[in-house]
């Protein structure tokens, strides 16, 4: 991206010049987190970060990697299962906020006869489904469209990592790709589940691999560690599996 | 002036958090939010706040609830709280160690703590990344009381030890100021006119919201004291840098270094 | 209520299943205390300790005052801890939580009820006049192990702290201040330290358990003893049952645990004098010749 990109702080109005200019198809900006919009023409930050501009998408938003995870609809998290109400399991997406509902019927294949069994705390990889600041945020385990799991559902096994939230957001970016998973994944076999909500699955089948995975991602994420870095970092974790 | 000294999310469990070192006052603060808020505090439309100063000794007293709610009712006009309907913003405030001359300035150390909590609960919300619809910066102006032929420049930002130096001062007050220039606070306590606290005020903006050009300025000064506006401006170098200075631009390298930290993935990739 | 979030299954069965395998999950040894710094403040009396990601300071602060009507000839020493939402948002203030009420009952136990602190010396006119000193620990960030980290900071910060000294002249007493005459340190008798050790299935006994750690155990038990071997107390609030000599075990690696504490803890004491002392300062304002 650019060399040094504007530093905002809550209050500061973004010029007209650094908003972007719609060069693709979408004519609307889009405001991204971060950003507020006063009528007619004001656009401000709210929070402390970098500006992130899209020519082509034509969406601006604040780009910053701190502070509590907030839901947005079609984010994939990974959710703690709290308990079971009439219709729903009430799921946490962060700890000490009011649960997300996720409907019992929301699975794949799942009828009245047929529900999932969740027991609490268990982990569940969902979307989304809609999250609003009036209502407790929906998830789902099921793409609205298709009606299949394509991979959401219980997790079983393995163990749980906490990683930033912007590391979260990179390692789910299309072409982001984390050349350590890359190295790893060419000598070893693992699953990774990763959440926006900061939280990463691992499960490589042992408790060692799994834990020196986990730990080789944690340590990109606090370190700022670039792609040769991890490769030899990738070399190093798997020498003493 | 030398600028106050801040480390920002340094602890593990609180969403937020900021350390502020300024003058011998230092206070790490926490802010966990939003997060769930009990049903008797919940309100419908918007977040609430909670605001905890917990004392260096002891445990709170009536001048900490006092602290609480001049805090409070500040950041509620700069959080955006209509954004997070139904949440809890908790904000926690624990002094870490106060000046060795604090209790003997004879000035109202609720007063001469108050800029310092303003600015550690504006860092810490900043770290946790809570909507806010701008920033603010806080000063202490105090006035000392002047024998009958000299007058005596109000002292701006003064640290316990210039205060004890200026005995008696007849009248202390801090002002907070928003990032677009609205004036957010305004406690005082002594005695003085009209057009002295009009004189105070305007010290108070010149320093919190800044003159319009852009200066780059120091981070951090090595020299004690506050400074008197007339008096020893010339014994050093920077003063003429030194007195175009503003917390405002204080506040945005703090951010800018923040920001960079957060941004180094992006240079080294 | 605001409640301490849950650990999730799998975390749980992981980190048991490599405690079978022997693996803590930060590699620590079993029996290893997690990194310990320890900073004072400028002023005497405040000590800061940071225990792997737990922070915890403690504040030592002296006044004067009446003694008690049955404890004519001591002082008074208060602990006072109260958790913030600062350290985790499951903490309110004014609702004191298990938690809460054990540390302060241990930290009581271990600190005062063992006699660390001589507290004859403080009192400075029998029924009249004596120091009243106090406590206060501030816990900045939660990741377990807050008693063994708040013991710690409490005995640093008592072994730190500088009281004025008194001149008494019959029924007279001068409190001098700083500048008239040089603070004296307090007088400690010994130096408790706490140890906590959590248990899992199969025997395993972990020392200075982490949060996650703390929320799979089974119980714990928290040890409290001198350098020279002496224990204060043993406590185990409920928990599963253990195998007593598993806890004659455990009183042997606390000893060793806390001779290793209590020589960090001087030596960062020593290290802090010096630097007070910069320039041999105190060695100039002696009015010995050097012969």
């Amino acid at each position: 991206m650019a060399a040094s990109p504007a530093v905002l702080l809550p209050g500061d109005d973004i010029a007209p010049g650094s908003l972007p200019k719609g060069t693709g198809k979408k004519k609307t900006l889009t405001l991204g987190p971060g950003l507020r919009h006063t009528p007619p023409d004001t656009v401000t930050a709210t929070v402390a970060g970098a500006l992130l501009t899209d020519n082509k998408k034509n969406a601006a938003s604040v780009d910053y990697n701190s502070g509590r995870y907030l839901p947005f609809a079609g984010d994939l998290v990974i959710a703690t299962v709290n308990g079971s109400a009439a219709e729903n399991f009430n799921c946490l997406l962060t700890p000490n906020t009011p649960p997300a509902t996720l409907p019992h019927l929301a699975f794949e294949g799942a009828t009245k006869k047929t529900r999932p069994q969740l027991p609490p705390n268990s982990l569940v990889y969902c979307r989304v489904a809609n999250a609003g600041k009036h209502l407790p945020s929906e998830l789902t385990c099921v793409d609205p469209s298709t009606g299949k799991g394509e991979g959401l559902g219980l997790l079983k096994g393995g163990m749980l990592f906490k990683v930033s939230l912007g590391m979260a957001r990179r390692m789910l970016a299309a072409k982001g790709g984390i050349t350590l998973l890359d190295t790893m994944g060419a000598k070893v076999g693992f699953e990774v589940t990763i959440g926006r909500n900061g939280l990463v699955h691992v499960d490589a089948g042992n408790v060692k691999t799994t834990l020196a995975i986990g730990q080789a991602i944690q340590e990109v994420d606090t370190a700022g560690i670039e792609e040769e870095g991890q490769r030899k970092l990738a070399v190093a974790t798997l020498k003493n599996c | 002036m030398i600028e106050p000294t801040v480390t920002l999310t340094h602890l593990h469990r609180a969403d937020g958090s900021a350390t502020y070192t300024h003058n011998g006052y230092s206070i790490i603060g926490a802010v966990n939010g939003p997060i769930e808020v009990q049903r008797r505090d919940e309100l419908p439309e918007e977040a609430a706040i909670e605001v905890n100063v917990r004392p260096s000794i002891g445990v709170g007293s009536p001048r900490e609830r006092h602290q609480e709610t001049l805090l409070h009712n500040t950041l509620r006009s700069i959080i955006l709280t209509r954004t997070l309907p139904r949440a809890l913003i908790q904000i926690t405030l624990q002094v870490r160690t106060l000046p060795l001359e604090d209790g003997t300035t004879g000035v109202n150390s609720s007063l001469t703590l108050l800029p310092h909590l303003l600015h550690t609960a504006l860092l810490a919300l900043l770290s946790a990344s809570i909507p806010m619809r701008t920033t603010l910066t806080a000063v202490l102006i105090a006035q000392p009381s002047s024998p009958a032929k000299n007058i005596v420049p109000s002292l701006l930002s003064p640290s316990a030890h210039d205060l004890v130096r200026s005995k008696p001062v007849r009248a202390v007050h801090v002002f907070a100021f928003a990032g677009d220039g609205r004036m957010l606070l305004n406690e005082s306590d002594g005695r003085f006119s009209f057009e002295e606290w009009n004189e105070a005020c305007r010290m108070a903006e010149v320093v919190c919201c800044g003159e319009e050009e852009e200066e780059e300025e120091e981070e951090e000064e090595k020299d004690g004291g506050g400074v008197e506006l007339e008096a020893e401006g010339e014994a050093m170098d920077v003063d003429a840098q030194a007195q175009k200075e503003s917390l405002d631009l204080w506040l945005r390298s703090v951010v800018r270094r923040k920001v960079e930290g957060e941004q180094r993935w992006r240079r080294a990739t | 209520m605001p409640r301490e979030a849950e650990i999730s299954l799998n975390e749980r069965e992981f980190i048991k299943q490599a405690l079978q395998e022997q693996i803590r999950l930060d590699r620590r040894a079993f029996d290893a205390f997690r990194p310990l710094e320890l900073t004072f403040g400028d002023e005497y009396g405040v000590a800061d300790v940071q225990l792997g990601k737990t922070r915890v300071i403690a504040r030592i602060s002296v006044d004067v005052t009446t003694p008690l009507p049955e404890r004519k000839f001591d002082g008074i020493f208060q602990i006072l801890t109260e958790f913030s939402p600062m350290a985790s948002p499951a903490f309110e203030i004014g609702r004191p939580t298990d938690a809460e009420v054990i540390l302060s009952r241990i930290l009581e136990k271990a600190i005062r009820r063992s006699n660390a602190l001589d507290t004859e010396s403080l009192c400075i006119i029998a029924g009249l006049k004596c120091f009243a000193l106090r406590a206060d620990v501030h816990i900045i960030d939660h990741d377990g192990g807050l008693i063994d980290a708040s013991c710690i900071a409490v005995m640093a910060a008592l072994q730190h702290f500088r009281r004025p000294d008194v001149l008494v002249e019959g029924e007279k007493a001068t409190i001098l201040s700083v500048r008239e005459r040089e603070p004296i340190p307090l007088s400690i008798l010994h130096q408790p330290l706490c140890v906590t050790f959590s248990y899992f299935e199969g025997e395993i006994f972990l020392v200075d358990a982490n949060l996650a750690e703390e929320q799979v155990r089974q119980g714990e038990v928290i040890l409290t003893m001198n350098k020279h071997g002496e224990v204060c107390q043993i406590a185990k609030y409920g928990g599963a049952t253990i195998n007593p000599l598993a806890l004659l075990n455990c009183t042997n690696v606390a000893l060793q645990k806390v001779k290793e504490m209590s020589t960090f803890i001087q030596k960062r004491l020593e290290e802090d004098a010096k630097q007070r002392d910069a320039g041999g300062l105190m060695a100039e304002l002696s009015a010995e010749n050097a012969r």
